[in-house]
């Protein structure tokens, strides 16, 4: 719920500039960070953590409008800079497919970089208050999941917000033309300059809809990330507790 | 969506757009997308929407196959159509319909293009890292997809994914998916691996990108071009917008001729595609 599928040309040219300009100095510093560590080791890993997020993306729960991004586990297993780098390239590819549009995979690594990084912090602080538990990495994940669905899901409505999307002013929809005169369903408005004021999109009820569907996605997301990470901290524990970046 | 029958008519295809450099087709496929940005107009978006569609059919990709797996981003884009809701349908299908026409734009370039060569194309601006992160990620897809396969057979083999059980279902799935990350991990390091034993050093297909502009490139570029240009027109002049109707009945008439000349007209159609 947190990847912004807004279509290409309705946010505004500066927020997508600015969003590209963000992420491409953060990965500057991401591969800055990353460049003492052994890379032979981890591009493999960053290729199968990306294909999992792919996956996962691009299968839909079609009633709520979610899909699961599994970017808190790239966090987890790569750490947040390795974790962000992932999320730019799962942006970029799912991009081609057409999924979320070409020129907001700046803002988009933005908000789901946040998702991975944030959980990675959460992840290891929650693994530090629950070390007694048996189940303390398993646990761990899912809140750390739980909590940075929320924050990255807030993230993406302050982007909406901020662009302060007024679809009828930034589309310039002109409703004299041939198609507003033919098949428009709505009747002619004598109010019409009031009404194209005030035809922001409704940030509350935007937000609302989110976080009311998002709810069920990030319960199922936050037990997914649970059972996943509780099965790699014992099978293959060197993974997520040792080597993230 | 199924990523193995993109990658397949991709590297298996011989029609008019495959032949074409890949440079050429990601220009093209930069000119549709900031015809998208640019342009409000249904009608405008609407024609191009229906000239990306007779790409389709000239480049001899199954039609509704192609259309279908396009149309899949357009779902999340309607949650955001409906929040812009304000008593005229006009401004959700617009915004609707520029979903459609990018994803279709791009589609259309991966159905078209192996996933290497468009990296190949862009590296130059791209670092190392991320360049060598996106060809791992290609070929990890491709690992994971057969690994996926494998895993929800023997899952259902072995009672793993039972009616009515879904936290039961849900445990054993992820842990399949923990499975799948490990596996796939040893996989994929092993071919990075055998890729550096070979001489491998973040380079891929230099000579694709260095192609000069041959007659198969000027087909893509044209179209490219020319929406571009109807785009433009219909941003910076009101009369434009006039004449849309017969920008829309040429679009139509386009993909009619399209659709003879594939279908009817030529006896090969059908015979390269997976069914």
């Amino acid at each position: 719920m947190s990847h912004i599928h807004i279509p290409d040309g309705v946010l505004p040219i500066w927020l997508v500039v600015i969003g590209w300009i963000a992420t491409a100095v953060i990965l500057y510093l991401c591969i800055r960070r990353v460049r003492n560590v052994q890379l032979g080791r981890k591009i493999p890993l960053i290729g199968i953590v990306s294909a999992i997020m792919i996956v996962g993306m691009t299968l839909e729960i079609v009633p709520i409008a979610y899909h699961i991004n599994m970017s808190v586990i790239a966090g987890i297993v790569l750490g947040p800079a390795l974790g962000f780098i992932s999320v730019f390239i799962v942006d970029l590819m799912i991009a081609m497919f057409g999924h979320g549009g070409f020129t907001v995979v700046g803002l988009n690594t933005l908000v789901v970089g946040t998702e991975a990084a944030v959980g990675f912090y959460f992840f290891h602080a929650f693994l530090g208050l629950l070390s007694s538990s048996k189940i303390s990495a398993g646990l761990s994940a899912a809140l750390a999941t739980m909590l940075s669905l929320i924050i990255s899901t807030s993230l993406m409505i302050g982007i909406v917000y901020l662009s302060q999307v007024n679809p009828e002013k930034i589309l310039h929809v002109d409703k004299e033309n041939f198609i507003g005169k033919v098949f428009s369903l709505g009747p002619h408005r004598e109010n019409e300059k009031h009404e194209m004021q005030d035809n922001k999109i409704d940030i509350e009820t935007f937000a609302k809809t989110v976080f009311f569907l998002g709810m069920f996605g990030w319960i199922l997301e936050a037990v997914i990330s649970g059972f996943v990470i509780r099965y790699v901290s014992r099978v293959r524990p060197d993974l997520i507790l040792s080597e993230a970046t | 969506m199924d990523i193995g029958i993109i990658d397949y008519f991709a590297n298996s295809g011989e029609g008019l757009l495959h032949r074409a450099s890949p440079l050429y087709k990601i220009i093209s496929t930069v000119f549709v997308l900031a015809s998208i940005v640019i342009t409000n107009d249904f009608i405008v978006l609407l024609s191009i929407y229906l000239m990306l569609a007779s790409l389709v059919i000239l480049a001899r990709l199954p039609f509704l196959k192609i259309i279908s797996i396009a149309a899949y981003p357009a779902i999340f884009a309607v949650l955001f159509a409906i929040s812009s809701w304000s008593e005229d349908w006009i401004i959700p299908a617009t915004i609707i319909l520029k979903a459609l026409c990018a994803a279709l734009a791009m589609v259309i370039l991966i159905v078209t293009t192996p996933y290497p060569s468009v990296f190949s194309s862009i590296s130059p601006f791209l670092p190392r890292v991320i360049l060598e992160g996106l060809y791992l990620t290609y070929r990890s897809l491709f690992i994971l997809l057969e690994l996926m396969g494998n895993l929800l057979r023997a899952l259902r083999i072995r009672g793993g994914l039972s009616p009515r059980r879904y936290i039961k279902n849900i445990s054993n799935f992820a842990s399949g998916i923990g499975l799948l990350l490990i596996r796939g991990f040893d996989l994929s390091e092993r071919f990075y691996g055998v890729m550096q034993v070979r001489g491998y050093s973040g380079k891929i297909a230099e000579e694709e990108r260095k192609r000069k502009l041959g007659h198969e490139d000027i087909f893509p570029i044209a179209v490219g071009l020319f929406i571009l240009s109807v785009s433009l027109g219909a941003r910076l002049e009101d009369d434009f917008k006039l004449y849309g109707i017969y920008l829309l009945t040429l679009s139509i008439v386009f993909v009619c001729c399209s659709a003879y000349y594939v279908y009817f007209h030529n006896s090969t159609r059908g015979v390269f595609w997976k069914r």
